[in-house]
Formats: C-alpha cells, structure tokens, sequence
C-alpha cells in the first residue's frame, strides 16, 4: 500500500467524524417526506448543473472516477443558499450555509485507488411556524406553533475503484447512511399568562446501510460514457434509543456522457433515475437531467449548465418540479496542487402551490498535497 | 494584496458571515411534519389522593393586621397594649436626683390598612381595657370595658371628607379637623394610611402606679359595611403607637433663681396587640374533618393535599395549565366586601402537620376568596405540577394556608376527597411531540 493509500485511509475516520455536520440545501417540499435529497456533487460538477458529477472523482457520485486519482487529493464543497418560500400568498426569505461534501482519495495501487467522505443523504433543517386557534376550557385560545429541525442524514462513502483496461475503469462502495437531527417543537399561547409555553426537544439518529456501483467507459478519446446503480437500506430512525420508523429508501440508477471536442472544451450530460415511491405517502420516483460545459484552460476553466427533474417529496399527488442554472469558474494555484473553484446557481422548485426560488453561491477547493 | 486574492478573502468572508434562517411559515398539513402538536383537556377526579387539616399554625397576636368588623354574624375587635412610659427622669446629668413627670396629652396613632369604601360613616371607637390584656384575652371577657371605656371615636369617612393639603416636606396628603385635631395622613411613598388622635388626659388617663402601661380596644361601627384592619406589630413600623407629652421640673438646688419647667414627649409603641372574635373561629371536629378541609382563621389552620400525580404527565404530556378546583361547605361568613388569598404552597417532604414548607422552586399560587360566596376557588398550580413532572423526587403535596395567616377572622371549608365534591385537578396539557416519525 503506498504511502498517499494509507493516507487517504487514514483520513476517512476523521471524514466520518465530520460528517454529522454536513447538510445540503435544504426545502419545503422535504419537511413532509423524509427531507430533501443531497447532491453528490462538487462545486466543478455543481457549475455546470450537474452534468460533470458522473466523470468528477471528487463529486462522491460515480466511485470509478477515482480511478484516475494518482495522488492523495482532497476536495471539500461549501456552499450558502438565499431561499425564498413563496407559498399560499406570503413570501418568506430563507438562509442557511452548508458543508455538503467532503471526498479524500488516493492510490493504493498502480490499479487501484481508495476514497473516502461523506456527502449529505438527506438534509433534514427546516423550521415551521403556524398559527391556529382552539377551544379550550371554553373559550377559544390561540397559539404559535414552531417545529424546527436541525440536522441531516449523512452519508459515509468507503470506495474502491480500479482502471481494469485502458478504457475501462469500475468502481464499488459502501455506505454507511448516519446522522441524528435536534428537533424541537414549541407551542406558545397568546394567553401566556395562563398557559404555559410547551417545548419538547429530543434528538433523533438515523441509520442505514447501501452500496454502489459504477464504470466509466471511454468510447474514444473523446467521448466517455457513464454508468452507475445504486440501493440503499432502510433507513432508521431512533429516538433514545427506540426505533420510531424505517423508510424505504430508492434504488437508483444513472449515467451520462462526457465529450471532449477540443483540448479547451468538455460538454457533458447526465440522467438519473431514483425510485423514492416506496418511501411513504407523498413519495414520488423522479427523474433527473443535466447538461453542462466547460471551457478554457485546465488552470482557469470557465462552466455553466442547466439541469431539471422531479423532487422525490411534496404534497398534491404529483412530484414537484425543479429547474436550475449555474455557472462557475475554478482557478488552480501551486503549480496545480490546489484549485478553487467558485459557482453560483439559480434554483426554481414548483408544486402543490408551493413555488421556492434559490441563489446558492458555492465555494470549492481541493488540494492535492 | 492583489485583487484576486482580495476577491477570494472578500469572497470567504462572505460565505463565512451568513447566519441560518431556516423557519418560514408553514402551510399544514402539506407543507409541515408528519406528526402534529395534540393538546388534551382532562378534569383529574381522583388524583387528591388523600387530605387532612390542621389548625393551631399561628395565633391572632401573631397576625399582621387587627380585623376590626361588626356585621351580622361576625364581631372582630382589636386590642392593644404600649409599652411602659416612665414615670420619673433625672434632669440633671451626672445627679441621681428624679423628679416625677406630668402627663399633659397624648396622641395615639393608627395604620389603617383597609377599610371598606362603600361604608358609610364608618368610625373607630377607641376604648380603654385593662393593663393585662393578653393572648387569652376573649371577645367576652373584654365586652365590659367596650361597654363603658369609650376614650375616643373618630369618623374616618368624614376625615376622608375633609379637603386635602400636601405636607411639602414629606409630599403626604394630610387631612386634619382643625376642631379636634384629628389627622388622616396618607404616606406618599407607600401609600400607608395614618390617623392620629389626640386625647386628652380625660380619655387617656396616665397611670403612674404601673409605669405608664396602657391599653386600648378598638371597635368598629358604620351605617352598614363596618370592616377595617388596623396595623399590628408583626408588621414593621405598621403597628400603633403613643406619643406622651408631659413636663417636669428641674429643681434649682444651687441658686436662688425659681425652678426651671421642661415639656417634651416621648413615643411608645405597642407591646402586644391582638384581636378577639365573636363568635370564635370554631374548633376543628374531629367528625367534620373527615370531610372538610380548613383555611384560615385563628388560630390558622391549613390544609394538606396529598397529591397522587399521574404517570402519563410525566411520561407523555408537558402540562400547559393546572388548576387546583375546590368546592366551598358553605359561604364564608364575614363582611360582604372582604376576602382574602388562599395560596397553595409546595411543601418541601411530607411530614403531615409539620412539613416544612418548600422555600425554593415555583412561586406559590393563590385565589382570592369573597366573602359570602360559594363560587368554587380555583388555584393554578402550572408551575407546580411542571416542576412535579420534571422532578421526580419532589413531595407530590401542597398545603393550603391564608396569606397573611391570623390576619383576617374569615375561615373557609372546603369538601375533602372523601366527599362527592371532592378537589379536583383541571389539566391542560400538549401530548408529547411524535419525534421521529414522518
């Protein structure tokens, strides 16, 4: 085992510790399903909608594109959204800052290389506040609901990829699906004189297991083709200690192409399938595009892209929808041992008269010591 | 720095500085979890699980305020004795020699506490007892000298009558019968009424025989209403008090020149007060506290709840509002625009009589009764039954005393829990929060 090898497995414990406090971008439409699916996905990847996550070895997607990491190399994404909830009349603006991947790899052979990280499975942060009135001891007496949840389900990759031909790359994971939420739920009265404000907080962990699998083929020089498949556990949820419920979670599938049709220019597409139907009521199997480029230099590339699809949670019978755009741009520094990439996306989410619209701004880098 | 660097630090910062803002208004049950806020309303029939009363917690001259009352039914009457006034001074430092003092006047003061406003000509009949009045003292022993002692009598509904004039001093508002002499005076500071009455040596008469102890009795009396309380000595600064002017001569034993006169006074406070009723407040029966519980009165008595508390408020609800119900014998007898607190208090373990009552953790919480009325007294206990749900070691019992104790003749009965009216418990509470669950 090579020195970067051990290192890279080294540091997947400390990734594993990290990982509770990773979250994704979070949304409405998952706070009455099991929360809103992460992306696997780099900043790189992210600029350009999504489309370059099958063929990024630090987009914790597709475990054979860590087959081409020849040195021990790191990449970390983080990101702040700016969300507005429009949704019955009233508008709402949102913020958060996330921490969604983290993905360390490194040769452990000639043929082989290992990975480790975590990205976000599920993101479960929301807060909800609702008014309401009922009758009591006679008379009507009205309060503020707030239930507020604080937490994601992470999930913690252990992969193996090796290049089996020089075409030919596959790759296998494990994943360990673990996080824990704070939740809180307050009832306060109008009345608070005479009755008291009611608050309940408890912490909830979750737990399951998947694996993966993927392969990168390379048609032509130019042209690579993308494959993967995907199935997860159930996943738990424990609260002190005693299992609440167990959810389905999807099997999913996807690919992509990837084409280079000059040295400064690489155009990609993506599609996935994800099969959250038997997730419970509201649960939805979606589909999900992307196509993306990315132009200029190796040193100071310049992306965009588009991407679309259904959300897996939401009210009204049907998956929501989403839309987004992105761009982006990555500068690499020391002699190409680290690279910053930047990008920013513009998100749309419709459905069940829920409309949500997003300003993410994106902060990657990845060094490779 | 160069401005890509510049660019790239503003950039981080900006990342770095953004605070969460995660709670938007929510659009149920669409838009919201899974499980939901329940709430539950429930009447506790059974969870007094066992009571008792007892009485002999503190006596009238124990009390904080003389209740003097005549209304049907009820006579409440204060009594009070001063402290001893000299009978000699030596004029003349570093000379044994004492001469005798004269007695010229008196004024006696009187914090009233309350009265009621809707009585009519409402006045204090100021009566002079025998010097050894004391804790046995009885209504009916003392009714002779109520009869023919009578020093002064002063009608505070004409004093209030009066125009008022600010002492530019102390800002108090002073009422005073330029005729007799006799001031109301209302504190500005605390509010505390003050009447004084200055009498002459007719009304008060200054027995040196017995070292200046005096004491008086006071009765109330008005067109109807006729209830008020009076300050006592276990309220500081709030009890009555004698101002004795007097003279004396210094005798000129060197010269030829002719004796010298001084006058001057001296202020006594009361040495003992207290309170008689008629009638007493009745002696707790054996019998009847197999189904009555007692509050107040004098001596004071209390009342011990023993409450069994149930598993699912600790398990699976988070209490919002309690209310402790109890249900009235009968009305309390008294004058009809009195009453008095009922407070709950938490009691630190249960010993019966004498457990200690708890001097830390919730406030007390209390009702205020109305005499005559029979409307059932409710207390909230919310702070108390949270703090029994989360502390499970706590003495699930409370005591029920009048506040202040001994400082009202109103007793209350209420049916115990061997009765059909038994104290009940009125809960409303949040069911615990479906964590976990979509």
């Amino acid at each position: 085992m090579s020195r970067s090898a051990f290192a890279a497995l080294a540091l997947v414990p400390l990734a594993a510790l990290a990982a509770p406090a990773a979250r994704a971008q979070d949304s409405q439409f998952g706070i009455s399903g099991l929360g809103t699916p992460g992306r696997w996905e780099s900043v790189r990847a992210r600029a350009t909608g999504g489309a370059f996550a099958p063929f990024d070895a630090f987009s914790p997607l597709l475990e054979a594109a860590i087959a081409d990491v020849r040195r021990l190399s790191a990449g970390v994404t983080g990101g702040t959204s700016w969300r507005s909830v429009e949704i019955g009349g009233t508008e709402t603006s949102l913020r958060g800052s996330r921490f969604p991947t983290l993905v360390i790899a490194g040769p452990l052979s000639r043929r082989v290389t290992v990975a480790g990280g975590f990205a976000t499975y599920l993101d479960k942060s929301f807060g909800v506040v609702t008014r309401s009135t009922d009758s009591l001891r006679g008379a009507p007496e009205a309060f503020t609901d707030e239930i507020t949840s604080d937490g994601a389900v992470a999930d913690l990759r252990l992969a193996v990829a090796a290049r089996v031909h020089s075409r030919l790359a596959l790759g296998v994971a494990l994943h360990r699906l673990t996080g824990s939420t704070r939740v809180t739920a307050v009832r306060r009265f109008d009345d608070s004189a005479s009755y008291r404000t009611s608050t309940a907080r408890d912490d909830v962990a979750y737990g399951g297991f998947g694996g993966s699998a993927s392969a990168l083929l390379d048609l032509t020089p130019a042209v690579r083709l993308a494959g993967w498949v995907r199935s997860d556990t159930r996943l738990a949820a424990d609260v002190r200690g005693r299992t609440t419920a167990e959810d389905d979670l999807p099997f999913a599938a996807g690919g992509g192409v990837g084409w280079r049709p000059g040295t400064k220019a690489v155009i990609a597409a993506a599609v996935a399938w994800r099969f959250w139907a038997g997730a419970g009521p509201d649960s939805y199997d979606t589909f999900t595009w992307s196509v993306g480029a990315e132009l200029g230099s190796g040193t100071a590339p310049v992306r965009f892209g588009v991407r679309g699809g259904d959300l897996p949670f939401g009210p009204g019978g049907a998956a929501p929808t989403e839309f987004a755009v992105a761009a982006g741009v990555g500068r690499q520094f020391s002699s190409g041992r680290g690279r910053l990439d930047v990008g920013v996306e513009r998100l749309e989410r419709k459905g069940a008269g829920l409309t949500e619209r997003v300003w993410t701004v994106l902060l990657g880098l990845t060094v490779r010591p | 720095m160069p401005r890509g660097r510049r660019a790239r630090l503003v950039l981080l910062l900006a990342l770095g500085a953004c605070t969460e803002r995660m709670t938007a208004p929510g659009q149920c049950p669409a838009f919201c979890p899974g499980g939901q806020l329940q709430m539950g309303d429930t009447v506790l029939t059974d969870v007094i699980a066992r009571d008792s009363a007892y009485a002999g917690y503190r006596q009238a001259h124990e009390g904080q305020a003389l209740p003097v009352v005549d209304v049907p039914g009820i006579r409440s009457r204060a009594i009070f004795r001063m402290l001893p006034l000299f009978d000699s001074v030596a004029p003349i430092d570093g000379d044994t020699l004492k001469v005798p003092i004269a007695v010229d006047s008196a004024a006696l003061t009187l914090f009233l506490l309350h009265r009621d406003t809707n009585a009519s000509n409402l006045a204090l009949n100021i009566y002079r007892l025998p010097r050894d009045i004391d804790s046995t003292s009885t209504f009916a022993q003392l009714s002779p000298w109520f009869a023919d002692s009578l020093a002064d009598s002063v009608n505070v509904s004409a004093l209030y009558a009066l125009p008022a004039a600010y002492d530019s001093l102390t800002q108090d508002t002073v009422r005073t019968d330029s005729t007799t002499g006799r001031q109301i005076r209302i504190n500005a500071l605390n509010g505390t009424t003050v009447i004084v009455l200055p009498l002459d040596t007719t009304q008060v008469r200054f027995p040196e025989a017995d070292s200046g102890k005096v004491a008086f009795g006071v009765h109330v009396s008005a067109d109807s209403l006729a209830s008020a309380a009076l300050g006592a000595d276990e309220y500081p600064e709030r009890d009555a008090r004698i101002r004795w002017y007097y003279h004396y001569t210094i005798p000129d034993t060197v010269t030829a020149t002719p004796d010298s006169v001084v006058y001057t006074s001296q202020v006594r406070e009361s040495a003992f007060d207290s309170f008689v009723l008629d009638p007493p407040t009745p002696p707790l029966d054996p019998a009847a506290l197999d189904t009555t519980l007692a509050v107040g009165g004098v001596p004071a008595a209390r009342s011990l709840l023993r409450v069994a508390f149930p598993s699912f408020l600790r398990d699976t609800a988070d209490v919002v509002r309690a209310t402790l119900l109890l249900v009235p014998v009968e009305a309390v007898a008294g004058a009809p625009g009195d009453s008095f607190s009922v407070v709950a208090h938490a009691v630190m373990a249960d010993l019966g009589a004498k457990s200690p009552l708890a001097t830390s953790g919730p406030p007390t919480s209390s009702a205020r009764v109305h005499l005559g009325s029979t409307d059932t007294v409710r207390i909230e206990l919310t702070d108390l039954v949270r703090a029994w749900a989360f502390d499970t070691t706590a003495a699930t019992a409370l005591f029920l005393r009048q506040v202040p104790e001994a400082a009202t003749y109103a007793q209350i009965r209420f049916y115990s829990s061997r009765t059909a009216f038994r104290p009940t418990l009125h809960v409303t509470y949040v069911r615990r929060f479906p964590f976990g669950r979509r």
